[in-house]
Formats: C-alpha cells, structure tokens, sequence
C-alpha cells in the first residue's frame, strides 16, 4: 500500500513537474515577465488611449490575460512595425503579439499561433461613389507601405482588374494607419487598404465618415510570432489560448472591441495560405 | 557773377556724441585744386565724403553745380531724395579712396569700364576704347588685363583714378590717396595727380603730402576740430600761415 | 685673418653629430591598440549575423540606384532653392527697409525654429490645411495634386536650406569690406547693383565652402523625405526590408551608398576651400 501511494505521489510528482517545465522559459521564469514590444499605431490592436495615452488595445488584453495565466507580469515596449521582427530575433521581445500577419515569406525565421482572422479590407470616404470593390480598379489605393498589403493590392488588381480588362489600381504608399487616412481625407487617395480588424474602431472614432466597399481581398490571420526554437514555448501560449477560447474570455475580449466576427474557432499553427 | 562748382554752407555732422564737421562752409570754383589739410579726426575726410554723399549731413546744404544734394525743399521744409536721385548725384563726382577698393574679382580694364557700361549705360566697345586711352594717360596700359592683386598699391592707385576719370566727372575728391602706400611709390601717383590737375580738372584732395600741396594745390584749407581754421592760397599759408594752431600743426608735420 | 667674432672657451664643437630617430615607442602602442580594436569590430561583424549576400545582391539593385540618383536629384535642386532663397533673405535682412528686415529675420526663425521632419510632413499635408490652391477665377488646383512628394520634398528641404544659408549668405556680405560698396557708390551705382555686381561676388568666394559644407549635409537630409514618400534611396531600402526583413542588410547597402556619395563630395569641398577661402585676398578668378 505504501509503495503504491509512494508510486502514485512519484507519478503525480512527476507529471507536475512535466507541465511544469513545459511553461515557461528559463530567462522568463527567472525574471518573473514576459518582455513584449508593440507598434502601438495600430488600433483597436494596440495604441495610446488619446485621453490617458495609456497602451491599449486588443492584443494587449490578450496578453495580459495570457500573462496572468501563466503567473508573470508584463513589460511593455514600443517600437515601429519594421522592427517587430528584429526585436524578436534579437530576443528584446519574447514573443510578438502586435497586429502582425501570419505570413509564408516571414516563417523562414519563426513560426505563429493564429488567433484571429483578419484580411485586407477597401475603405472609401463615405461620399465616394465606389459601390462594389472592381469600382476601385484604375483609382489610386492607399496603404502602409511597410505590410503586406501593397502586395495583396498588386494580386488583386491582377485578378479582379486587369484580367477583366479594367485598368490597374495604382497602389500609393503611406507611413502608417494614420498617413493613409490622412491622404484618403486630402483626396491623394480614392480608396485605402487597412487589416478588416481595425475598421469597426476607425469608424467609431470618426462616424459617417468612412465605408467598407466590399468583402476582405483576402482571408488571413494575425498570428503570435515565435521564434523557430521556442516550439515549446509556443506549445504552452497555445494550449492558454485554447483555454481561453474554450472558457469564453477570448470571445468577450473581441466583442469588447467590436472583433466577434473575427474570432478563430481554436488557435492554428501556421495557418495562412499567403 | 561766377558760380563756386561746389558750394559747402554751414554744414554740420555728428556721429553720436562726436561733432565732425561745425558749420563748415566752403567753395570750391571750377578748375580749382583745393587741399585739406590737419589732424586725424579734424573732420577733413568727413567733409570730403559730405560732397559725394557717402555721408550725409545732419544740417546746412551743399550744392554741387547748382544742386542742391541730398535734399529737396519744398514748403520751408527739406526732405531726403531717394536712393536712385542721390546716385545720380554721385555721378558728378569721381572719388579716389585711400584704400584705392579696386574691384579685385575685375581686371584693370574691367574696373574702369564698370561705372561707363553699367551705371551709365554706354556700349562696352566705346567704354573699352576710353578706358584703354585712360590707362595709357596713368601709365598702366600694359596693365589693362592684369587683376588689382597682381599690381603694387602704386598701381592699383593709379587704376582707381583712371577709374573715377571714367565716368568723365566734373569734380575728383581723393581721400588721402597716398597714405596707405609704400613711400617709394608715392611718387608715381603724385605725379599722375600733378597731370590730372594741370589738365584742368577741379580737385578736393584730403592728403598729408604737404609738398604736393605746395607744388600743386591752388589753395589749401585747414581744419581742425571739424571747423575751418584757415584757408588761403598754397604757398601762402604753407610758408606763412597766419593762424597759431595752424603754425603748430605745420610744424609738426615736417 | 677671418672676420668671425672671438668666441669663448668651453663649448665643444657638436656640428658633426646626427640627431638620432625618435622611436616614439608611444605611439607605435596605440597604433597597434588602435588596429587591434578595428580588427575585433570587423570580426564581429564578419560572424555578426549579417547575411552579407544580401548586402551585395542588393548594392547595385536598379530600385536601389534610381534610389540614390533621386537622393542626388533632390539635393542639387533644393541646394540651389536654398542658394537662391539665402541670397534674397539675406539682402533683405540688410535692407535699411524695416519692414523687409522682419519678414527676413522672422523666415529665418520660423524655418530654423522647427525640425526639418516636421516641415516636410506640413507641406505634404497642406492639402488637410488648403484643399486648393491658387488664384479664384484665375487658376485653381487641388492641393494633393499640386504637392507630390516630390514638390513638398524640394520645398520642405529647400525653403529650410534657405534659412541656414540665409545666415551664411548674411556673414559673406558682411565680409565684404565696406570699401567695395562705397567704391561702387562712388561710381554712381544703388544699393541693388552695387549688391549684385560688386558685393555678391566677391562674397560668394567666401560662403562657397561652408556653401559646400551645407551641400553635403543636405544629401544625408534628403533621407527625412522617406516618410513622405519620396523614393530615394533609404525609402527604396526600406521598401525592400519591408518585404523580406532583411533590415540590417538594406540599411548597410543604403549606408554604403551614403558614403560614397559624401566620400567623393568631402575632398571636392575641401579642393573648393582652397580654391576660394582666400578668394578675397588674393583676387583674381
């Protein structure tokens, strides 16, 4: 009888001590947080609250509930979009959690945990006569020139426009979210392109004043970007993602901002087919 | 009755605290060859860039061949010509300047036929024609395409009185032209004034060369303390001055 | 006997000695300190992780040239907008006319009291402030299709070159000894001509090599008009790291481009100081 207490408590013992040390890395165990970086340009993903200039957004509350999840504390950094990738690579992140597209071209040198559909999206300014997204083709479309999405406009306008015997969309070039929507209100622009998940919050900050013409161009993910040899690491953000999706936090939080339609039914690996 | 070419009446100049010139009044008639002469700070050269306007006066009128300069009066009140009258103004005198400020990014040549071409507006070819017989009349023609740096202070003299002869002045005012020269070559520049004033031309000449005065000048006047103290024929007052402050200053000089 | 002058006893006669070499022991030491160190830094950046054959397969990319050819476009003509612009400003801050003075003294503030970003981003977004511009009745455009990024790039840079020229242009008149323009007024010319003929061009001698200073300066500035779009050649750099992350890669393929160009133009300036930093005295061409 002792022994096989004994047994069990070793099992137990060890079995703990295995989901244990299936957590966390060593250098975030000992610091007690996560080090994350952000482009904090990008709302509702993740920005400056403009009353309180407190970083908020979606990914920010996911990570905050993935941190708590796992027990430690999180130390936010900012950086611009180009240097989200550096900063992992380099380790000052641990992993990336800011809006970015799970893509084929950037796997070379990490792996994502999908979390949430997202696709590139036409907006016009809401008297623009633009009805259907091929009403777009041979105007200028505006982007930010540092995603994936002048790309996504080139494969478009290649399907939709030129195939069908329509002139190009002539793709123009933005700094940012905010220099884009800039130039589409100057009328540099007829059309801009933004991540379908940023919508809901561009036209509630500025009612009226845009309008989505058509469907998504492309169906993504936006993924949380680990490094190649952190698989387990990664393991167990996915398996607390799943946790949370499954107990509902992760519903509430996307509703909170406007993002329900956009859920993933569970966390995917590498899922996007660009 | 004759008309003085310049007529200096009661003009007065101060810079800030300094009084330069007290009520100073003056002719000059045509032809003449008039030196001032006295100490640094007598007000001679203040005088002197008075008549070209290169200083104006606080008080009192100058006329130069009849007109008044600087100034209009209408209604009992003076008022101030504007830029373009006051340089057409200038184009009645030539000056000749201690520094000699020839133009070094021009050629001799070019230096003299500047004020012709460009101010007065007269065909270059002409200009080049006058200009070359004006060197040749100072001893330079040689010189015509040289560049001020490449000519001694005695030179560079000579081409900046060709220069103000250019512009076929009725009056040259020198500012001590000889002062800023190497002794040696104070002679050639004496001697080239000597020329000019023997041609008739009218002279006001600020200088310390007490020797061409005697030779050259018709009449030299001394001031002091921005007033004139005396004025009279050359070898007059220079062998016999009837002052005692100009008696003092004479003898020092020598 | 020889007219030398006597001398005294006891000196001995050192005129068939040599003086010897220093060693200078010292700085054969840091040289060797100094090599050393330089050698650590190339190493590491030899194993560094730095995929070099990005580098070079990017180095002469036509998007990359047509890059720095654009930089190089930009820079000459804001250079001369600057030139042209620092010239009038600085006359007028001379002028006697107070009016002139202010308007002078108060684009010089204006323009040097703001960073250079921050100007290039207002011209690109006139059209937020002026929708159109022009003369009602008589020509209107909308502002977005007037201000490209080009046209609020040569005027971002070059109405902010003009302000700092301004000051050098300023100084070179000033040099200019006052003898010069009162020999011109002598010879019957006004204030403008005598400016332009006489004084402008002999104090263009002298700012022509801070002149060129600037020049050189205003080529590494032109990187500022990537966030306006500009495509010169950090923007084209950028564009491509954007695409495949090679970040360190592009941004060392733009920086050896930079370097080139401020290589070949640094010993121009100093043949240019040279020439003409003693212009005024010497004379002459």
């Amino acid at each position: 009888m002792a022994r096989l207490s004994f047994f069990i408590g070793l099992l137990a013992l060890a079995s703990l001590a295995s989901v244990q040390a299936a957590e966390l890395p060593d250098a975030i165990k000992q610091a007690g947080a996560l080090h994350l970086t952000v482009n904090s340009t990008y709302a509702p993903m993740e920005y400056r609250d403009p009353a309180s200039n407190e970083l908020t957004g979606l990914d920010i509350d996911l990570a905050n509930e993935l941190a708590k999840r796992l027990n430690v504390k999180i130390v936010w950094s900012e950086t611009a979009f180009a240097e989200l990738i550096p900063a992992l690579q380099t380790k000052r992140a641990d992993f990336i959690i800011s809006g970015i597209s799970d893509r084929t071209s950037r796997r070379e040198t990490a792996d994502f945990v999908d979390y949430l559909v997202t696709g590139p999206q036409f907006f016009v300014l809401a008297e623009n006569e633009a009805k259907v997204a091929t009403d777009l083709c041979g105007k200028k479309i505006g982007t930010t020139r540092s995603t994936s999405f002048p790309a996504e406009i080139e494969k478009w306008s290649k399907q939709a426009c030129e195939s069908a015997g329509k002139p190009a969309a002539q793709y123009v070039p933005g700094e940012n979210s905010i220099d884009v929507r800039n130039q589409l209100k100057q009328g540099r622009i007829d059309a801009a392109v933004q991540g379908s998940e940023t919508l809901p919050y561009a036209q509630a900050q500025e009612t009226g004043k845009y309008r989505i013409v058509g469907e998504p161009i492309s169906i993504g993910y936006q993924g949380i970007m680990f490094r190649k040899d952190d698989a387990t690491f990664r393991e167990t953000i996915a398996s607390e993602l799943k946790a949370m999706i499954a107990d509902g936090t992760y519903k509430v939080i996307l509703d909170k901002w406007g993002l329900g339609a956009n859920a993933v039914r569970e966390p995917l690996l590498n899922a996007a087919p660009q | 009755m004759k008309t003085p070419l310049v007529a200096i009446r009661k003009v007065s100049k101060s810079f800030g605290e300094f009084q330069a010139l007290r009520q100073v009044s003056l002719d000059i008639w045509p032809g003449e060859v008039v030196c001032l002469i006295g100490q640094s700070g007598s007000g001679k050269t203040t005088l002197l860039r008075c008549v070209n306007q290169l200083t104006s006066i606080d008080s009192g009128g100058i006329w130069l061949d009849g007109e008044l300069l600087g100034l209009r009066e209408r209604g009992g009140r003076l008022h101030r010509l504007n830029e373009v009258e006051i340089a057409r103004q200038r184009l009645k005198c030539g000056m000749v300047f201690q520094r000699f400020n020839l133009f070094p990014h021009m050629t001799a040549l070019e230096n003299v036929i500047e004020g012709p071409v460009q101010v007065q507006k007269r065909k270059a070819s002409e200009a080049k024609l006058e200009a070359m017989e004006l060197l040749r009349r100072v001893g330079l023609a040689e010189k015509a395409n040289s560049y001020p740096s490449q000519l001694s202070g005695g030179q560079q003299q000579r081409v900046a009185i060709a220069r103000a002869l250019a512009m076929k002045p009725e009056l040259v005012l020198f500012d001590e032209p000889t002062s800023a020269l190497d002794p040696e070559l104070v002679g050639e520049v004496l001697a080239v004034m000597k020329e000019l004033a023997t041609s008739g031309m009218t002279m006001l000449v600020v200088t310390h060369e007490l020797g061409f005065a005697r030779e050259v000048a018709d009449r030299v006047v001394y001031m002091d303390q921005g007033a004139i103290v005396e004025a009279g024929p050359a070898k007059d007052l220079l062998t016999a001055p009837r002052e005692a402050r100009t008696r003092a200053f004479l003898a020092a000089e020598v | 006997m020889s007219n030398a002058p006597a001398l005294a006893e006891g000196f001995p006669d050192l005129s068939s000695l040599k003086v010897a070499r220093e060693p200078h022991w010292g700085r054969w030491l840091t040289a060797i300190v100094i090599l050393a160190i330089v050698a650590a830094i190339g190493r590491a950046f030899a194993q560094g992780q730095i995929e070099w054959s990005y580098v070079g397969r990017f180095l002469t990319a036509p998007v990359i040239v047509q890059g720095i050819v654009n930089t190089m476009v930009m820079a000459v003509l804001a250079m001369a907008l600057g030139i042209l612009l620092g010239i009038v400003v600085a006359i007028m801050r001379l002028s006697p006319n107070p009016v002139l003075k202010s308007v002078a003294s108060g684009y010089t503030w204006l323009f040097r009291g703001t960073p250079l970003i921050l100007q290039l981003l207002l011209w690109f977004n006139l059209a937020l402030v002026f929708p159109t511009i022009g003369i009602p009745g008589v020509w209107t455009a909308r502002a977005v299709d007037l201000m490209t990024p080009f046209l609020a790039a040569l005027l971002g840079l070059g109405i902010n070159q003009g302000a700092y020229t301004s000051e050098v242009m300023r100084a070179g008149l000033l040099s200019v000894d006052i003898g010069q323009y009162e020999a011109a007024q002598a010879i019957g010319m006004g204030r403008l001509q005598a400016l332009r003929r006489i004084v402008l061009p002999q104090a263009m001698r002298v700012v022509l090599p801070p002149l060129g200073n600037e020049f050189i300066g205003l080529v590494k500035a032109t990187s500022l008009a990537s966030v306006i779009q500009y495509p010169e050649v950090l923007h084209n750099a950028e564009n491509i790291y954007y695409a495949n992350s090679r970040v360190i890669e592009l941004l060392i393929v733009a920086g050896l481009w930079y370097l080139l160009v401020v290589s070949i133009l640094t010993p121009l300036q100093m043949l240019l100081e040279r020439r003409f930093a003693r212009g005024i005295a010497r004379g002459g061409r």
